[in-house]
């Protein structure tokens, strides 16, 4: 089950008894253990906070209020269970209670030598404008789909974990990374056409 | 090559998962690990427990050094002239009794 999904070249996944040593040296007050936990996913709860909500700083925000609440929360956690869908599931729930608080989003400036005109983009300008249309196709998704489509092929988290992590039936979340891979794959094979 | 797509796919896109990656890669990872571990230190700070604990510090404090200057205080005053009443029943009377009252009650004893 949770062996079941392994991103190539994606987050590595950690030890389950490592992490439950980790987890329960952090629960019984150690600020070291905490702080190694923080470290190792921190970039996993930014890149899914950062599918909830555009603003990268309000994404930050979130994944930190998550995390300092995961700890406030660790006595509920079941070290049996692997702590990663655990931690993913506060900050999605963090980060989609800080967008319902937002009555407006405010919009990332565009970068201008991604948009049409100017001349021929370099390599980086080329990934970023990529990332901007990615970003701007994410954000046009239901919600729940793109935070499943960024758990499943960026996390490398299982259906069975994404849906305990979303409170949603497995088939649910088959059904959310399916739609969102065809519209994102879409996107991807034009911009690979575009750039052939 | 992109893989088939079907909802059955238990197998992870690199390619989407890759772009998405560099999509969402957020900034300064130590930063932002400093930045949640400040937080934590200043929230630990707050608590009710904490807030407690720097009041007991600074109540101890307060307490000994107003003890130390009552006792001073208490020293250096002199003593009350209130006596005891092992005192009041041996010191000679303020004035003498009246003749009468004297009188009287060495009548009334003998009778």
């Amino acid at each position: 089950m949770a062996s079941e999904a392994q991103p190539p070249g994606g987050a590595p996944r950690i030890e389950h008894g490592d992490e439950a040593a980790l987890v329960a040296r952090a629960r019984a007050g150690d600020r070291a253990a905490f702080g190694v936990l923080v470290e190792r996913y921190a970039a996993p709860a930014r890149r899914v906070a950062r599918a909830v909500l555009d603003d990268p700083d309000d994404a930050d925000d979130a994944a930190q209020d998550a995390l300092l609440a995961a700890l406030v929360k660790l006595h509920q956690y079941d070290p049996r269970r692997p702590f990663g869908p655990w931690l993913m599931r506060i900050v999605s729930n963090a980060a989609t209670d800080r967008r319902r608080r937002r009555s407006v989003r405010r919009a990332e400036p565009l970068d201008p030598n991604a948009t049409a005109g100017g001349p021929r983009p370099d390599v980086q300008t080329e990934r970023r404008a990529l990332g901007e249309r990615l970003r701007e196709a994410l954000a046009e998704l239901p919600e729940r789909r793109r935070v499943a489509v960024v758990l499943f092929d960026v996390e490398g988290y299982s259906h069975a974990e994404i849906a305990e992590i979303l409170g949603v039936a497995e088939g649910t979340v088959r059904s959310e990374v399916f739609h969102a891979r065809r519209r994102l794959r879409v996107l991807l094979a034009d911009w690979k056409e575009e750039d052939a | 090559m992109t893989p088939e797509l079907t909802p059955f796919d238990h197998r992870p896109d690199a390619a989407l998962g890759a772009a998405l990656r560099r999509a969402l890669a957020p900034g300064d990872q130590a930063a932002f690990v400093a930045r949640v571990l400040a937080r934590l230190e200043e929230a630990r700070g707050t608590t009710w427990h904490g807030v407690l604990a720097r009041w007991a510090r600074a109540g101890v404090a307060a307490a000994a050094l107003i003890a130390l200057v009552a006792g001073y205080l208490v020293g250096r005053t002199p003593r009350a002239s209130a006596l005891t009443v092992a005192e009041a029943l041996i010191a000679p009377p303020a004035q003498a009794p009246v003749v009468e009252v004297v009188l009287a009650s060495v009548i009334g004893s003998e009778r």
